[in-house]
């Protein structure tokens, strides 16, 4: 991927549009990419084995046809979306695919996935369900058989220098998309929160290396910008799983927000926790991916036996980023059939309360269909907190 | 309307142990766990004297009495979706009014569920919502603790042998399991008793095998016991194991089908279908579908759904005295029974490997399922296996090599039916669609009859 400096937030939006263009040139030259869904792959992993990850995605304005066929329409509808555009060969450049535990969705549909798509290679990695000593030491052994499946599939052994190696990479890559939430602080925000969604999701299709060359050029391009593409509004966090698609966000914007922070899968959640450097990799991203990434599903113990203080602890990040990049509202933004999420909607709107901020909670189905409700809901709530 | 006495009789077993909780609740001398099915932790709670609450039980007992809406209602007014799971908004909607009056509400089914002593979650590589369920629940009883055992199991995976990785699932469930006793211990102050848990752990080892042989009985044609019994059935299996009472249950409805088998007495008077459960979880609100299908000659031999025992004579798990081991090895063989076989046959997995497996052995004519759409659990990869079993049982007839080497013409069509609606939400099911969709599942069957015949 190549663009000059000053419009490469153009080049990011064509790599955007057409998501994957990279990636067909890679596999021209014969490079091997492995795709993936949720926050919960070790990327680092992959990228050691030589082969490039990739984040598949949906499309809000894709009907989804031929997956319906396939799969049952209870499933969380962003991962129908992706798993019908996937069965309708969009993806036909992927050598595999990894799926985690990271929901039932992902889970039960696994079977349906690894026989319906023409892949080589599929992995499930299981991801343990509470953050324990146990648990770490599971999980441990669950990427080491990860590790050996990526070993036998490539044909070259993946060396504990391999992942130091790439671990350190992905931290950098954290450091800079860190450095790209720098902007957000100002009011407005140097950088729009279309762009910077547009800017994650284009690398998430990248090899890492030349995601980090990616947000060079992109932190340069915004450092250069005098003013903030926005007008000054309303400070707006937005609270959900993955969003892939800039839709919502460009949605808020248009009508007077300023999206400034998030914990979304694709953004916070993913970016923000590093990987320690220094101890054996293994159990480094053990941790990381446990204990680090803050996802619903992984069950939390209440540790202070009062339900303040267990929402306090459960959603710290939330609390700590609508502080850091002083929000005036947030937006909770729930997929319809989504259980981790679904169940946490009541202790989420306590905690917002808690902080005081405002807080609409929205639970769509990942279509473009549904743009026009979610307008006249964001208007209202921007006018009340504006 | 059941087909045995054995099934007649589980109404008034579920009505005493759900009483049987508001009455240990009053007298106060055994602590009350809520907790869920299939978790192989019930020889755990029992040596501990620790009454299980099934929640999902309770859930269950609402829907069939039609009575969830008001607390999926309440549910709702919280912020919680109708498109979560069901079962867990039903019991979430209960918990918050009954703590919100201090008291059950009004009319509750069987008296209520119980307010607990503590929650037993359980993080499946299953089920989501029992990870989420009692923490939701936290929120209007936060001196509750709650206790969340993680259960891996590994993934199917075709270049695969599960064995290969088994050995550090084992270790992961015994850690987990022994830290559910001392979490036991610590909230009864009580010491476990490893004779006991032995004893309890045989007893359950032995009601596994007398299932599976009481079960194999349904083989008999006509067949004597069909799902709509097994509905019920299904109490013992995931609410009483390692009791006496659920092994002498099995050891009467065996001699019941015996001897109904011996009288030819069938489910329905003129067997004319013999249909497989396939899938999904029941409506229970709409039991008496079961009915109807025998209304038209159609019986259900078999069923997927809630034989959720294996025999453990054909398991290949290894043998060990420490009986917390014992259950995480049995946890492990139950999950991956059907692994072996889905490895021989290409494009097969371990669901439709037990799918074929059925169709075989109790000579099935068609394949119902259902799509609660509450429940991702249990309905996703429904349609898939069914795409599966129709590469095998084909619309057209088909050549196999049969007795003495010749070759044979068969007919292998296998109609399947997915009726739609939920476990307990009965504002998704209609009556007369369902009806009408049965009605010309079974023009179908009778099609596919005349054919063979022919």
């Amino acid at each position: 991927m190549s663009g000059k400096q000053d419009n490469i937030l153009n080049t990011v939006e064509k790599y955007y549009k057409d998501y994957g263009l990279r990636a067909k040139e890679l596999k021209k030259e014969g490079k091997k990419l492995i795709g993936y869904v949720c926050s919960f792959v070790p990327l680092e992993i992959i990228s050691a084995s030589g082969c490039i990850p990739f984040r598949v995605r949906g499309d809000i304005y894709e009907p989804i046809t031929k997956g319906d066929a396939l799969l049952e329409t209870i499933v969380c509808p962003y991962y129908r979306s992706v798993f019908d555009l996937a069965v309708k060969g969009k993806y036909e450049f992927l050598s595999g695919l990894v799926i985690p535990h990271g929901c039932d969705s992902m889970v039960r549909s696994y079977s349906t996935w690894s026989y319906s798509l023409p892949y080589s290679y599929f992995h499930f990695v299981n991801i343990p369900t509470v953050c324990a000593e146990s648990s770490s030491e599971f999980f441990q052994a669950e990427l080491d058989t990860f590790r050996k499946s990526l070993e036998k599939f490539t044909g070259k052994a993946i060396t504990d220098d391999d992942l130091a190696r790439t671990i350190q990479i992905y931290n950098e890559n954290r450091d800079k998309v860190k450095a790209l939430y720098e902007f957000r602080k100002a009011d407005p925000p140097l950088i729009s929160g279309a762009e910077l969604t547009m800017v994650l999701t284009v690398g998430s299709s990248l090899p890492i290396g030349e995601f980090n060359t990616l947000l060079d050029q992109v932190l340069a391009e915004i450092r250069k910008r005098g003013k903030s593409p926005l007008k000054k509004g309303p400070r707006i966090f937005i609270d959900g799983a993955c969003l892939d698609n800039i839709e919502l966000i460009k949605l808020v914007e248009e009508l007077g927000g300023n999206v400034v922070a998030d914990t979304i899968c694709n953004g916070a959640r993913d970016y923000f926790p590093k990987t320690d450097v220094g101890r054996d990799p293994i159990d480094a991203l053990a941790r990381r991916y446990l204990d680090k990434i803050n996802c619903p599903k992984t069950y939390r113990e209440n540790k202070t036996g009062t339900f303040e203080g267990d929402i306090a602890s459960r959603f710290w990040d939330i609390g700590a980023y609508a502080k850091e990049f002083k929000v005036d509202g947030a937006i909770l933004y729930v997929y319809k059939y989504c259980d981790p999420f679904g169940f946490e909607v009541p202790a989420r709107k306590a905690y917002y309360k808690s902080i005081n901020v405002p807080l609409l909670p929205l639970e769509d189905v990942y279509s473009a269909g549904t743009m026009s409700q979610l307008r006249t809901r964001i208007q209202a709530f921007l006018e009340m907190i504006g | 309307m059941t087909a045995t006495q054995a099934a007649a009789s589980i109404g008034p077993m579920v009505k005493e142990f759900i009483t049987g909780t508001l009455r240990a609740r009053a007298e106060g001398k055994q602590k009350i766990a809520y907790t869920f099915i299939v978790c192989h932790h019930e020889e755990i709670f029992r040596a501990m004297d620790v009454i299980p609450i099934w929640t999902e039980n309770f859930a269950g007992i609402c829907g069939a009495k039609r009575d969830a809406e008001r607390f999926l209602q309440k549910a709702e007014s919280l912020g919680l979706s109708r498109s979560l799971c069901t079962y867990a908004l039903c019991g979430i909607g209960f918990d918050q009014w009954r703590e919100e009056l201090g008291q059950m509400p009004p009319d509750a089914p069987w008296g209520g569920q119980a307010r607990p002593d503590f929650m037993i979650s359980s993080g499946q590589i299953l089920c989501d919502p029992r990870s989420k369920w009692y923490q939701a629940s936290q929120q209007f009883m936060p001196d509750v603790p709650i206790y969340n055992i993680d259960l891996p199991y590994p993934l199917f995976q075709r270049d695969r042998d599960h064995r290969d990785v088994w050995g550090y699932y084992h270790k992961y469930i015994v850690k987990q399991l022994r830290g559910l006793v001392a979490f036991l211990e610590e909230q009864t102050k009580k010491k476990m008793d490893y004779d006991r848990l032995r004893e309890l752990v045989n007893l359950s080892d032995r009601t596994w095998n007398l299932i599976e042989e009481t079960y194999d009985l349904r083989k008999a044609v006509p067949c004597p016991m069909g799902t709509g019994d097994a509905m019920n059935t299904m109490v013992p299996i995931n609410f009483m194991m390692a009791t006496q009472q659920a092994y002498d249950f099995f050891v009467n409805l065996k001699k019941e089908l015996e001897e109904k088998i011996a009288k030819k007495e069938g489910e329905v008077e003129n067997e004319k279908y013999r249909l497989m459960w396939g899938g999904g979880l029941p409506a229970w609100f709409a039991l008496t579908d079961f009915n109807y299908f025998n209304s038209k000659g159609a019986s259900f031999p078999v069923e997927t759904t809630y034989r959720m025992v294996a025999p453990l004579n054909q398991m290949d798990i290894p043998e060990t005295k420490d009986p917390i081991e014992h259950l995480a090895w049995r946890w492990l063989g139950y999950w991956t029974f059907w692994y072996d076989r889905a490895q021989k046959r290409p494009g097969s997995e371990p669901d439709v490997e037990r799918l074929i497996n059925r169709i075989e052995e109790y000579k099935i004519d068609g394949v119902v399922m259902h799509e609660a759409f509450s429940c991702r659990t249990w309905h996703v990869g429904l349609i898939w296996q069914l795409h599966q079993l129709s590469k095998i049982y084909k619309p057209i007839p088909v050549y196999v090599i049969g007795k003495e080497g010749k070759k044979e013409k068969i007919y292998r069509e296998l109609p399947s039916l997915i009726l739609e609606s939920d476990i307990i939400d009965i504002t998704s099911y209609s009556e007369v669609d369902t009806r009408n969709k049965i009605d010309a599942f079974i023009e179908t069957l009778e099609s596919n009859r005349l054919n063979k015949a022919a």
